[in-house]
């Protein structure tokens, strides 16, 4: 009896270890967000957040150049969550329910581009971008960065609507439905949770994205906040409470969202892996 | 294209219910000649729109590693053979840059996954709070690289960086302060840093898959008067064995495409410490100017991707032959 409590106390620990080092870098963002400057590179250390300095977020963010850089994050994942969707439910449909000539082949290609790194295709979709004049432009953005995450939406997808019994749609079809009112009035409702799921992976995919977007983007005004954060690293200007209030902008919405929707993003991503 | 097909359809649609209630057997022919080109319409778009921006710049790429190519005059290449993955070969300088990447693959996989399944075995209770406990424990995984790498900056920061500070208070500070800035300490610094970020995905799939072993198993063990690690030799982990099979390659493929996170915190350096293949790729192209180079040090990396992820097919199917004897 007494071995269990030590080992339940032990358990306790370790949970909570763990939870800390987890945490803790963010809190640690949002403590230097709310110290004083001259406080921040003193030998005293500030462990609590002061609260008198939440002006910090609002300083930040008064700049104007900051709100612009968040704005334009929001635009880039946004676009690419609707396009990144509306591009993997039909192919997350045809591979669920047809067979066809050359699917093996449509599934390789989708395994292929989980191996490509991004810095990898840098080089020659600079220069196709520049032959369709989508550089420098939100737009060419979102064409890239949904060729990257398209397939693994169309990946869990696929694994959601292979869960749905084919009983479903033969008597929708015999009721003399035609595919597409299939695709869109029975299996996209029944797979609600996955679609969010895909959606979620979409919109922080674009918003955590940094390679094409410190590449194909040159107007410091359409940067989005990824580029304009990391240009604060190694840089002295700005004040270190500043750097960290919007980095703090920056992280809380993919945490927040992530927490609401780890559920389904996990189980979709492995059942998308394991199926794919 | 799509508007065509849909004319044509709706065309087809009023006799065809008209047939079908009279003409069973002729109906099933005509729905199988549609369903022949339909699943086509639904690929048209998303096929070639990944043709174009994945597939075409790949074979591009390809055929600018048998090129020297350079970033400030990319329309004048010249055909070189395998020049750069003779050069690449060569190169010591190389062979260090996949002796870290293996390093760093190898750690992030086997440090990820080790203390995911740690901590999914501490979650797979019932406590109060478990569903708070989970969901914090999935921050870092949310957490964007950009602002990882940047928090991380600042903590070991050598002068003010709260790392430093604490390492200082137990007596093991590193020299001046130096951790990014040090090829010693540089790599085990963005290791830490990258299983820190890694490791809530394991642990949330391993999780799920602890749920799937059933609870006689685990107590008849105990029972038995098997001890904590037997019981999970033999209950628990021939059930999450597929699983962690699968997060391993997974957890390979995404390490080895890594940039952002590496990039932000060392740009490889001090000294390469920190160089894996995409690093060096990217500054082969951007800082060098050396596109030909860079791209086949890129295709090599994609080589060894395919490499882990066929063997890794060949193995699964090997071991589900097995199981099925």
């Amino acid at each position: 009896m007494r071995a269990t409590t030590a080992g339940t106390a032990a358990r306790i620990v370790a949970l909570l270890t763990v939870l800390g080092i987890a945490v803790f870098p963010l809190y640690w963002i949002f403590v230097s967000a709310l110290t004083r400057p001259n406080k921040l590179f003193s030998d005293s250390l500030q462990v609590l957040p002061d609260l008198s300095q939440l002006g910090s977020f609002g300083t930040a963010l008064a700049s104007g150049e900051v709100s612009r850089w968040l704005l334009n994050s929001f635009l880039i994942s946004v676009g690419t969550m609707g396009l990144s969707i509306v591009l993997a439910v039909p192919l997350a449909y045809a591979l669920s329910r047809f067979s066809f000539r050359g699917k093996v082949l449509v599934g390789l290609v989708l395994l292929l581009t989980q191996m490509l790194p991004e810095a990898l295709l840098v080089v020659p979709l600079f220069a196709t971008f520049h032959d369709l004049s989508l550089l420098n432009s939100r737009f060419g953005l979102i064409l890239a960065d949904s060729a990257f995450v398209m397939p693994i939406c169309a990946l869990i997808l696929k694994g959601a609507m292979d869960a749905i019994p084919m009983e479903i749609e033969e008597a929708a079809r015999v009721d003399g439905c035609r595919p597409l009112t299939i695709l869109t009035r029975i299996n996209l409702p029944l797979i609600v949770p996955s679609l969010s799921a895909a959606a979620v992976i979409a919109f922080f995919h674009a918003w955590n994205e940094y390679v094409f977007a410190v590449t194909f983007v040159f107007d410091v005004d359409k940067r989005p906040a990824s580029v304009g954060l990391a240009g604060y690293i190694g840089e002295l200007g700005t004040p270190m409470s500043t750097v960290m209030a919007v980095a703090f902008m920056f992280t809380l919405p993919a945490v927040v969202f992530y927490l609401f929707a780890q559920k389904y993003v996990v189980s979709g991503m492995t059942a998308g892996a394991v199926k794919g | 294209m799509t508007v065509l097909g849909k004319r044509g359809r709706s065309g087809s649609q009023a006799p065809q219910r008209v047939r079908s209630r009279t003409n069973e057997p002729r109906r099933r022919g005509r729905s199988a000649r549609r369903s022949r080109w339909i699943p086509y319409l639904f690929l048209a778009l998303p096929v070639a729109y990944l043709a174009v921006f994945q597939i075409v710049p790949l074979l591009q790429e390809l055929r600018l590693s048998f090129t020297r190519t350079s970033l400030l005059n990319p329309g004048n290449n010249t055909w070189v053979g395998l020049d750069n993955f003779l050069a690449i070969v060569a190169d010591p300088e190389f062979i260090r840059t996949l002796t870290t990447t293996l390093i760093y693959v190898v750690v992030c996989v086997v440090g990820a996954i080790g203390i995911g399944m740690g901590t999914a075995l501490l979650l797979n209770a019932d406590f109060r709070g478990r569903g708070v406990a989970r969901a914090l424990v999935t921050v870092p995984w949310a957490a964007p690289g950009v602002a990882v790498a940047l928090i991380a900056t600042w903590m070991t920061n050598a002068q003010y960086g709260i790392i430093n500070r604490a390492l200082e208070a137990v007596g093991l500070g590193v020299p001046n302060g130096q951790i990014l800035a040090s090829s010693t300490f540089a790599l085990p610094a963005v290791l830490i840093t990258t299983v820190w970020q890694l490791f809530p995905f394991p642990t949330i799939v391993l999780l799920a898959a602890l749920q799937s072993v059933p609870k006689e198993s685990t107590e008849a063990a105990m029972i038995d008067g098997a001890g904590r690690w037997w019981t999970f030799r033999a209950a628990t982990w021939p059930v999450i064995k597929p699983t962690v099979a699968l997060l391993a390659v997974l957890m390979a493929i995404w390490s080895i495409r890594r940039f952002e996170l590496i990039w932000l915190m060392t740009k490889g350096g001090p000294l390469g410490s920190t160089r894996t293949i995409v690093i060096d790729l990217y500054s082969r192209a951007f800082e060098s100017n050396d596109l030909g180079m860079a791209a086949a040090i890129g295709m090599v990396g994609v080589v060894i991707s395919l490499l882990l992820v066929t063997g890794s097919l060949l193995l699964n199917r090997r071991a589900e032959k097995e199981d099925t004897l």
